[in-house]
């Protein structure tokens, strides 16, 4: 059940990346990064609604909208440093994303200092129940719960609005969807704005259950990665059954066999690679 | 002619730096030597061939693990022998490594060393009996040309002795990779750089001259990772991470990877201005993120792209 | 406070009006006693600043920086003033590095500091090729000194740190009684594997039938344990024996919580004190076993010493302090007792090599009270483990009956074999 948790929180993550990888075809090594920015404005944002008398019992909702605020950064990001290389070589963008690591590491350091930060015991705020016989804290329910939630509304807004339709045009074939009028500057925009709030609210999200740290991003973009390859690049149902391939793998392997771990999902990015590069969902590698 | 002053100049200055300098900038120049080895092996692959390996830190985790597993668990002190069989290592791992990589670009052969270099970090990680775990394992003092130079304390070691070997390794391993990158194999790979098609067109095997290319940066790469570990007399599997990976390229690309020189420029450049970012003020991977996000939007071509548009095109076009 | 650069901190250190760049604290200069020189004693620091541990090295650094508040007040060491140069311990191979630096561009007298394993063991044979004292504050768990320490002339280690392991299962018979089944979670190095090896071995000579389950070697850093969580209730032990000392206590402590974990099963936890005031009364049960290393902030019988230290670090930090203040605050002191005992008889300041004479043996009084060194080097200590109670003023849980043990009798003495000897009690 762990595993279900830890998977619909990759989820989230993967799907920001995947959306900006589908359109803009760069591979953002910044949404690790944008995760732990979410987990810290998340605790602030909880910090400041608790200390203003907000009932310990809602903290999910500061939670959830500091960690969308945060989200916002991507639009600085964007329009302020990615858009210069965009006619650039595909190395060069992957290295400015690299930068931001770097960057937003130590942005978060001098903001929140270097200490782990934590929500303390709000986690248990829900209480528990039982399922299939073990005890699954109610917060988790909601977590995986609001993923669902998202990943339909994604489903949604991809196949039957506008603005979904416009993205998977330009993911498709940018150069026709410009001809056809569209305003690529404003859709990449927005693209990465909202792939970086599905990051940070990822990065908001999970953070009661553990704690915050600078390099939680460092960590988790690896695991994202797995998940992108696994699934297949720039495929939202990749993001998700990828997610929960690795989450579930990774739990399982860990009751199994702990010196695996990792290592198996890394075993299996390979095999992935090298025999069906195009993932689960993916389109035919080039 | 101007070059050659300019190298005569270098060269000068290096061999004389640890008389002149206090020991501590002549220690930190060691990891400068150790990584400009890493770093022409690697813009082999990266320059010239079009490959940009996002995980060359496993190689250079080969490298340094080699010293320290002859050091302290078979026993064998000389660095003549260590260099060598660090080489040796990385071929092995590479061979097969290499070959399945250099099937795919672009961001897949990224991925795909990315996910190679993981696997190797985690299994440096996970198994703490063969490798000492998160910790990571001691490299004892080597012996060089034969002495154990016990009468030298280990700083005299490191600057007297310790560094005029790694200079002699740099110098030989730049001189080795400029005949390479002369040669009839260089150009080749220059083309399949530019233009596979034509390449494979004029029956040059793309996937075999690639290869061979990373086999190169593979060995150069554990070389360095070797001379990387006797001065701190410790290894540990964060050389194997993919954030050490992406340091290497951000070295390549501080020097310029158009120029021969410009690894070399690079990984002096990311040393020092590391050493000295990192006494004044303690966020320096904010400085260093914004060093490489100015490099990527304004200067791609790195530091010695900015000297080499100052100088006649014919020179530019150079390496 | 968060002195981000060590400019700034040498303000801090110096506690006054500063002087230029350089942090002179309001000691008169020109107070230097007759043979000691009058710039200040320069003192390398190493502390954790960031990362899961980033607590315990906060706390080890606020125990030095209010030694060198009070010392300094008080005309610093034989009327030298105390500077600290802080770096950061990170990985082994960094630190090296850092070490190295201290030394030979800040060129200080002593080097404190050194909290992980994995960095104690590469510092260890710097220290003696560099023939500066180094004083430890913890970190030296005693199966990997005997191959890389054997002999220390300039290193300073830490008590060892498999005692806590020891204290945890010589006091887990006492309190929990009918334990067939132990499952065990600790941090993948030297740390976490030395206290597991050491726990069963002692347990066993209590409960030698007694069966090992289960074995957990998460990484330190690692912030989500529910998958561990749940192999370990599918192991069923009848006790978990935990040797988690940092952030990651406090995480494993909530998510066990949220799936009632400790509901079927007794805890061990013989090192969580170091972030004891994190261990909130909402996820922390009573009952279990908690290990505060060697001080105890609430301890009833502590000196006035003490309890100054615990009301003004909570004036200062509003956090209560943990064990790495204490063991920073003996190192420092230490040190100053070292060189005004060989002042005593030399008249000058005393060489490194002098001062490394006068701490062998040297016995001083610390913030938990009276600690020493041993002749081969090694702290001697009293080592603090109870039962977590909620019946006390504070959010977060504290302990009742508290048990103090000597390192006299919980740590090997000089010379022996770890396993050895635990084997050869007689019980």
């Amino acid at each position: 059940m762990g595993g279900v948790f830890h998977a619909a929180i990759l989820f989230l993550v993967a799907a920001g990346l995947q959306l900006v990888f589908g359109v803009q075809k760069i591979f953002n090594l910044a949404c690790g990064s944008c995760y732990a920015l979410g987990a810290y404005t998340g605790i602030s944002a909880v910090a400041f609604f608790t200390g203003h008398g907000g009932s310990p019992a809602l903290f999910v909702i500061p939670l959830a909208l500091g960690g969308l605020a945060a989200g916002l950064v991507g639009l600085v990001v964007e329009r302020g440093l990615l858009r210069f290389v965009y006619d650039r070589d595909e190395t060069f963008q992957l290295l400015l994303t690299f930068a931001l690591v770097l960057m937003l590491e130590d942005l978060i350091r001098l903001t929140w200092g270097t200490a782990p930060a934590t929500t303390g015991g709000l986690y248990l705020a829900y209480g528990q129940v039982r399922l299939l016989g073990a005890a699954v804290p109610v917060y988790n329910l909601i977590v995986i719960a609001a993923s669902l939630a998202i990943a339909l509304g994604m489903g949604f807004m991809l196949t039957r609005t506008a603005f979904g339709r416009i993205i998977r045009a330009a993911a498709d074939n940018r150069e026709m969807a410009e001809a056809l009028g569209v305003d690529m500057r404003s859709v990449y925009a927005r693209v990465f704005t909202l792939g970086t709030m599905l990051g940070t609210l990822g990065g908001a999200l999970v953070i009661p259950a553990t704690a915050a740290m600078s390099e939680m991003g460092i960590e988790l973009i690896v695991e994202a990665f797995a998940v992108v390859v696994i699934g297949g690049l720039g495929s939202m149902r990749g993001a998700f059954l990828g997610a929960l391939v690795v989450g579930v793998l990774r739990s399982m392997a860990i009751s199994v066999y702990p010196e695996l771990e990792m290592l198996l999902i890394y075993l299996i990015v390979i095999a992935v690679l090298l025999w069906r590069p195009r993932g689960l969902f993916g389109a035919p590698a080039a | 002619m101007r070059t050659a002053v300019v190298l005569g100049g270098v060269g000068a200055a290096v061999l004389l730096l640890p008389l002149v300098a206090p020991p501590y900038y002549a220690i930190l120049m060691l990891p400068f030597m150790a990584y400009g080895v890493v770093l022409l092996g690697f813009n082999l692959l990266f320059g010239y061939t079009g490959l940009v390996s996002f995980g060359h830190a496993l190689f250079i985790g080969v490298g340094a693990y080699t010293g320290a597993v002859l050091t302290t668990r078979l026993g064998v002190r000389h660095m003549e022998l260590i260099l060598p069989a660090a080489a040796l290592a990385a071929a092995v791992v590479a061979a097969p490594v290499g070959a399945l990589c250099v099937r795919y670009v672009k961001i897949y052969f990224g991925m795909l060393t990315l996910a190679f270099g993981m696997v190797f970090y985690t299994f440096l990680l996970k198994f703490y009996r063969l490798t000492g775990g998160d910790e990571g394992m001691r490299m004892l003092r080597p012996s060089l040309l034969g002495s154990e130079w016990t009468s030298f304390n280990k700083t005299a070691y490191l600057v007297g002795p310790y560094y005029y070997f790694s200079l002699a390794v740099l110098v030989l391993a730049t001189v080795v990779m400029w005949r390479i990158v002369g040669s009839p194999f260089g150009l080749c790979l220059r083309t399949i750089r530019d233009n596979p098609l034509k390449a494979e067109s004029l029956g040059v095997s793309v996937p075999r001259y690639r290869w061979s290319a990373f086999m190169i940066s593979a060995v150069y790469a554990a070389v360095g990772g070797a001379l990387l570990a006797p001065p701190t007399g410790n290894v540990d599997p964060t050389l194997a991470y993919w954030t050490h990976s992406g340091n290497v390229v951000f070295m390549v690309l501080l020097g310029g990877f158009a120029s021969f020189f410009g690894p070399l420029v690079g990984a002096f450049a990311f040393i020092f201005l590391q050493d000295t970012v990192m006494s004044v003020v303690p966020y320096w991977r904010l400085i260093f993120g914004a060093v490489l996000a100015f490099i990527v939007i304004f200067a791609p071509g790195g530091l010695m792209g900015l000297f080499a548009s100052r100088r006649a095109p014919v020179e530019a076009g150079r390496g | 406070m968060a002195a981000t650069t060590r400019r700034e901190f040498l303000k801090v250190a110096g506690a006054a009006a500063t002087v230029g760049a350089v942090g002179f604290p309001a000691v008169a200069r020109g107070q230097a006693k007759p043979g000691v020189p009058s710039d200040p004693v320069k003192i390398g620091v190493l502390a954790i600043r960031a990362g899961i541990a980033a607590p315990v090295g906060q706390a080890g650094l606020r125990g030095t920086e209010w030694w060198v508040e009070r010392v300094n007040k008080a005309g610093g060491i034989l009327g030298r003033p105390v500077q600290l140069v802080v770096e950061e311990e990170s990985t082994p191979k960094d630190t090296v590095e850092r070490y190295r630096k201290l030394i030979l561009q800040d060129k200080v007298e002593v080097v404190i500091g050194g909290i992980s394993t994995g960095v104690t063991l590469a510092l260890g044979p710097v220290a003696e090729e560099m023939e500066v004292p180094w004083l430890s504050w913890d970190g030296t768990t005693q199966k990997g000194v005997e191959e890389t320490m054997p002999n220390p002339k300039w290193a300073f280690r830490s008590v060892d740190n498999e005692v806590e392991a020891i204290v945890a299962g010589q006091l887990t018979p006492k309190y929990f009684k009918g334990i067939k089944t132990v499952a065990g979670i600790g941090n993948d190095y030297s740390y976490g594997h030395d206290c597991w090896e050491t726990y069963q071995a002692v347990l066993k000579r209590y409960i030698p039938d007694v069966k090992f389950v289960l074995e957990l070697f998460p990484k330190l850093g690692v912030t989500d344990f529910t998958s561990h969580i749940a192999a370990i209730q599918q192991a069923k032990p009848d006790l978990l024996m935990c040797s988690f000392w940092s952030g990651d206590a406090t995480i494993i402590m909530k998510q066990a919580a949220a799936v009632g974990l400790f509901k079927g099963m007794k805890g061990v936890f013989t090192t969580a004190g170091g972030v004891h005031d994190s261990l909130k009364k909402e996820f922390t049960p009573e009952g279990l076993l908690l290990g505060y290393n060697t001080m105890y902030f609430d301890d009833p019988k502590g000196s006035p010493l003490l309890k100054q230290f615990v009301r003004e670090y909570k004036a200062k930090y509003n956090e209560y302090p943990a064990y790495e203040c204490d063991h920073a605050y003996f190192d420092i002191e230490s040190y100053r007792v070292a060189v005004e005992k060989a002042y005593a008889t030399t008249k000058k300041w005393p060489s490194k090599a002098e001062v490394v004479k006068a701490l062998e043996g040297i016995e001083v009084d610390s913030l938990s009270g009276k600690r020493s060194w041993r002749a081969d080097h090694v702290q001697m200590c009293n080592f603090y483990q109870g039962v977590t109670t909620h019946k006390n003023g504070y959010d977060f849980v504290t302990i009742d009956p508290i048990e103090v043990v000597s390192t006299k009798t919980a740590m090997k003495p000089a010379g022996a074999k770890l396993i050895e000897w635990i084997n050869g009690w007689k019980i």
